[in-house]
C-alpha cells in the first residue's frame, strides 16, 4: 500500500438545487436528506464523504439506487460538481483545475466504463476502442494498434469492424471496457459496468476484470447495487445510504461485523460460505494442536465444509503459499457462517 | 346621434372630442347608408361595441380603425428606405444565385441535364426503382412540353433548400446549446410557419422590386428553413445523454463532441428536417408566382386567372410529379443515412 491514497475524497457534499450552498448549511446543522427535499426543495446527494482510494486497488462503492453511488464516481471525474470538498487525485485538487487542464486530466489520467455502454453507435468497435487515443490526436497508426491490442485482450478479435449494435450486450460492454484501457490510464471508473448483463455474463465479466487487474494493477473504482459482486471484487468496500458513507473498510471484515442494522440486511442474503476466506475466521497457531490437514488462507468457507466432509471437530492448518499462517478450527467456520444480528433489530 | 354621446358627455370630454362631426361619409358603408337615406345610428345595433369605429362617431377626435391600418402602412413605408440599405446588400448574393442557378438549369441541354439528375438521384438514393421513377417523370414532363418551366422550379428549389440548410443548420445547432435561444427563436419559428403564406409576400413587395428575383428568394426561404432549424435543434438535443456523458468523460472539447458525436448522430433528424424543407420550398414556389417566380407555378396561375383547365392541371400534375421526386430521393437518401446508425 502506498504512503499516498490515490484518489482522496475528503468532507465531499452535494446538494442538488438551485442554492446549494445555503441548504448545505442546514445539512450541517444536522438536516436530513427528507426534510431538506420538504422543507427547502433541496435534494441531498452527498453528504461528508470520506474515502481514501489505494492505487493498484478495487475499490468498490455499494449501496441501493438512490444512495448517491453513480453521484459519487461522477465526482472523480468532475462530470459532477460537488457542493462542498476536497477531490484530490495524486495529491492535486481536483476542484482547481480549469476547463483545458480538467480535459487533459480526464484524457489522461481516468478512463469510464458506463451502465449503459454508452458506445458511439456511428462508429465500428475499433473506432469506439480508439476514441480516447482520437481525443487526445494520436496518429491513425498508433489508434488502431492500441485498440486492437486491447480489443484482442478482452476477446473480442474478429470483431472490430462491426458497429456496437450488431453485438449483444456482455460483447458492448467488453468494447466498454477495452474503450477505458486503451486509454491507458492509471485510474479506471466503473459506474454500474455490469448491471445491466444477465448473471453468467455478468460472471464472465467479474473474471475478466479481476484477470486484467492482476496484470495491469490499476486504480479501480467500481460501482454495484450487488453485493455479492462488491464482495468477488473489492480490496476495499465502501458501503453508502442516502449519499453518507454507512461502513467502509476490507469486504470480509464488514461481513463479519457489521456496523448498522442496513449492512446487516444487506449480508444476510448472501451466501456466506462462499464469499469468506479462510483467513477471515481462522486463529492464531497452537501449540499442540493436531491438524487434519493444510489449506491455503484465500480458500472460501464452502471448499473448506467440502474438505472436512462436514465434521466439526477438525483443525486445519493455514497456509499463505507455503508460510504457515494460523489454523482453523471448523467450530470457529460454523459460528461464522450465522450472521450476526444486533440487538436493535429485535 | 350616435351610441356613446352620452358617455363622452358624462365623462367631460365633450369639448376635447369636439363638435363639430363631419357629414362626409367615412367609409363605403356609410356612403350606402346615407344614400339609402337611413341614419347609421338607428340601423346598428342596439348596443354597438366600443370600437374605434363607433366610438369615432361620437367623438371625433378619436382616430378610426381605418388610421391604424394608414399608420401601420406609413410606418413601414418610412422604415423602408433604412430596411433596405441593410437588406439590399445582404440579399443581392441570392438574387444572383437564382438568377445563375436558372440560366443554368435552363441552359444546359436536355440531354446532359437528365443524366445529370438521374445521377444525383441514384448516387443519393443507391435505388433502382427511384431512379428509374425519376426518369419516366422527368421525361413525361418533358413530353408535354413542361420540361423548361420545370427545370425553373427545380432550380429554385436547389437554391432556396441549399441556403436554407446552411443558415438553418448553423442556428439549429446555436439552439441546442442554449436554452435562451431556444426560447427566443421558437415563436419566431412558430410565428414563421403559421402566418399565412400570402402575408410574407406583401411587406416584401413593398421592400424589395418585382423584378429582382430575391423576392420570392426570401419569401421561399423564410417559409422553408423552420423544419431543418427545428430537427436540428431537436436532433442534437435528443442525443443520448450517455453517450454525451462518455464524451465528456473522455475529455472531448465542445468541437470534438459536435462534430464527432452529436451531428453524425443527429443526422437522421436533421436529414428529416431537409427533406421537410424541400417540400415546403416546393409548395412556396408555387405561391411566389404570385410575384413573379418562374416555373410550374405560373401555369396554375394562369390556369386560374384565364380559366385555363386543362393548363392549371397539367402544371398541377408536374408540380405533384415533382414533390414525388423529390420526396423520393431525399427520404431513400434519409433511410440510408439511417441504416449507417443501426446496422442489423
Amino acid at each position: 500500500m502506498s504512503s499516498q491514497p490515490k484518489v482522496r475524497l475528503r468532507g465531499l457534499f452535494k446538494i442538488f438545487g438551485s442554492d446549494g450552498l445555503a441548504a448545505l448549511e442546514y445539512v450541517k446543522q444536522g438536516l436530513g436528506k427528507e426534510d431538506l427535499l420538504a422543507q427547502y426543495q433541496h435534494v441531498l446527494g452527498l453528504q461528508n464523504i470520506d474515502v481514501d482510494m489505494q492505487a493498484g486497488e478495487i475499490t468498490v462503492v455499494m449501496g441501493l439506487s438512490g444512495s448517491g453511488k453513480s453521484t459519487l464516481i461522477r465526482h472523480l471525474n468532475r462530470l459532477i460538481d460537488p457542493t462542498a470538498g476536497e477531490i484530490l487525485i495524486d495529491g492535486e485538487d481536483v476542484m482547481k483545475l480549469n476547463e483545458d487542464e480538467l480535459r487533459v486530466m480526464r484524457q489522461t489520467r481516468m478512463s469510464m466504463v458506463f451502465q449503459k455502454f454508452a458506445l458511439l453507435p456511428h462508429r465500428t468497435v475499433v473506432q469506439n476502442a480508439a476514441m480516447a487515443l482520437k481525443v487526445r490526436g494520436e496518429s491513425e497508426a498508433v489508434q488502431n494498434a492500441e485498440a486492437m491490442k486491447w480489443l484482442d485482450r478482452v476477446g473480442l478479435q474478429g470483431y472490430e469492424n462491426h458497429y456496437p449494435a450488431q453485438l449483444s450486450g456482455g460483447m458492448q460492454q467488453r468494447v466498454g471496457i477495452a474503450r477505458a484501457l486503451t486509454a491507458n490510464t492509471d485510474i479506471m471508473l466503473m459506474d454500474e459496468a455490469f448491471s445491466a448483463l444477465d448473471p453468467l455474463i455478468r460472471t464472465d465479466m467479474q473474471d475478466l476484470l479481476l484477470e486484467l487487474q492482476q496484470e495491469l494493477n490499476k486504480t479501480i473504482v467500481f460501482i454495484t447495487h450487488d453485493l455479492d459482486e462488491a464482495l468477488k471484487l473489492a480490496d476495499h468496500l465502501v458501503i453508502l445510504k442516502d449519499g453518507a458513507v454507512v461502513q467502509q473498510g476490507e469486504p470480509q471484515g464488514i461481513l463479519l461485523n457489521p456496523n448498522d442494522p442496513y449492512i446487516e440486511d444487506f449480508v444476510s442474503d448472501i451466501n456466506r460460505a462462499r464469499v469468506l476466506k479462510v483467513r477471515s475466521v481462522m486463529g492464531k497457531v497452537k501449540k499442540g494442536a493436531k491438524y487434519a490437514g493444510d489449506v491455503q488462507m484465500s480458500d472460501n468457507l464452502e471448499s473448506m465444509i467440502a474438505l472436512s466432509n462436514g465434521e466439526t471437530n477438525k483443525i486445519y492448518r493455514v497456509l499463505d503459499g507455503d508460510k504457515v499462517v494460523g489454523q482453523l478450527d471448523m467450530l470457529d467456520l460454523v459460528r461464522a457462517l450465522v450472521p450476526r444480528v444486533s440487538g436493535s433489530k429485535g | 346621434m350616435a351610441f356613446y354621446d352620452g358617455l363622452f358627455e358624462k365623462l367631460g370630454l365633450r369639448e376635447w372630442c369636439g363638435t363639430g362631426k363631419s357629414d362626409a361619409p367615412l367609409s363605403m358603408s356609410d356612403l350606402l347608408n346615407q344614400s339609402s337615406g337611413a341614419d347609421a345610428a338607428n340601423s346598428g345595433p342596439v348596443f354597438p361595441f366600443p370600437s374605434l369605429d363607433n366610438l369615432n362617431e361620437s367623438c371625433a377626435n378619436l382616430s378610426q380603425t381605418r388610421d391604424v391600418t394608414k399608420g401601420i402602412e406609413d410606418g413601414f413605408l418610412a422604415a423602408k428606405p433604412a430596411l433596405k440599405t441593410v437588406l439590399d446588400p445582404i440579399t443581392q448574393p441570392l438574387s444572383w444565385l437564382l438568377d445563375s442557378a436558372l440560366y443554368t438549369f435552363s441552359a444546359v441541354p436536355w440531354f446532359i441535364m437528365i443524366p445529370i439528375l438521374l445521377a444525383i438521384s441514384w448516387f443519393s438514393s443507391k435505388s433502382k426503382g427511384v431512379t428509374a421513377f425519376v426518369a419516366i417523370s422527368i421525361l413525361l414532363l418533358a413530353f408535354v412540353d413542361h420540361y423548361d418551366v420545370a427545370m425553373q422550379t427545380l432550380s429554385i428549389i436547389f437554391v432556396c433548400t441549399g441556403i436554407s440548410v446552411l443558415l438553418g443548420v448553423p442556428v439549429g445547432i446555436a439552439m441546442s446549446k442554449s436554452d435562451r435561444l431556444e426560447r427566443a427563436v421558437v415563436p419566431v419559428l412558430d410565428l414563421l410557419q403559421t402566418l399565412p403564406t400570402f402575408v410574407y409576400l406583401i411587406p416584401l413587395i413593398f421592400l424589395f422590386s418585382v423584378t429582382e428575383s430575391k423576392l420570392y428568394g426570401v419569401a421561399i426561404i423564410l417559409y422553408a428553413i423552420v423544419p431543418v432549424i427545428r430537427l436540428t435543434n431537436l436532433g442534437i438535443r435528443l442525443v443520448d445523454k450517455d453517450v454525451i456523458e462518455a464524451a465528456n468523460a473522455f475529455g472531448m472539447s465542445s468541437k470534438q463532441k459536435l462534430i464527432g458525436v452529436q451531428l453524425p448522430l443527429a443526422l437522421p433528424n436533421i436529414m428529416a428536417g431537409i427533406n421537410q424543407t424541400i417540400m415546403m420550398s416546393l409548395a412556396m414556389v408555387v405561391i411566389a408566382s404570385l410575384v413573379s417566380a418562374p416555373g410550374l407555378g405560373v401555369n396554375v396561375l394562369r390556369g386560374i386567372r384565364n380559366l385555363e383547365l386543362g393548363v392549371g392541371i397539367v402544371a398541377g400534375i408536374g408540380i405533384v410529379l415533382l414533390a414525388v421526386i423529390l420526396d423520393r430521393v431525399s427520404k431513400a437518401a434519409l433511410s440510408r443515412v439511417d441504416m449507417t446508425h443501426k446496422t442489423h
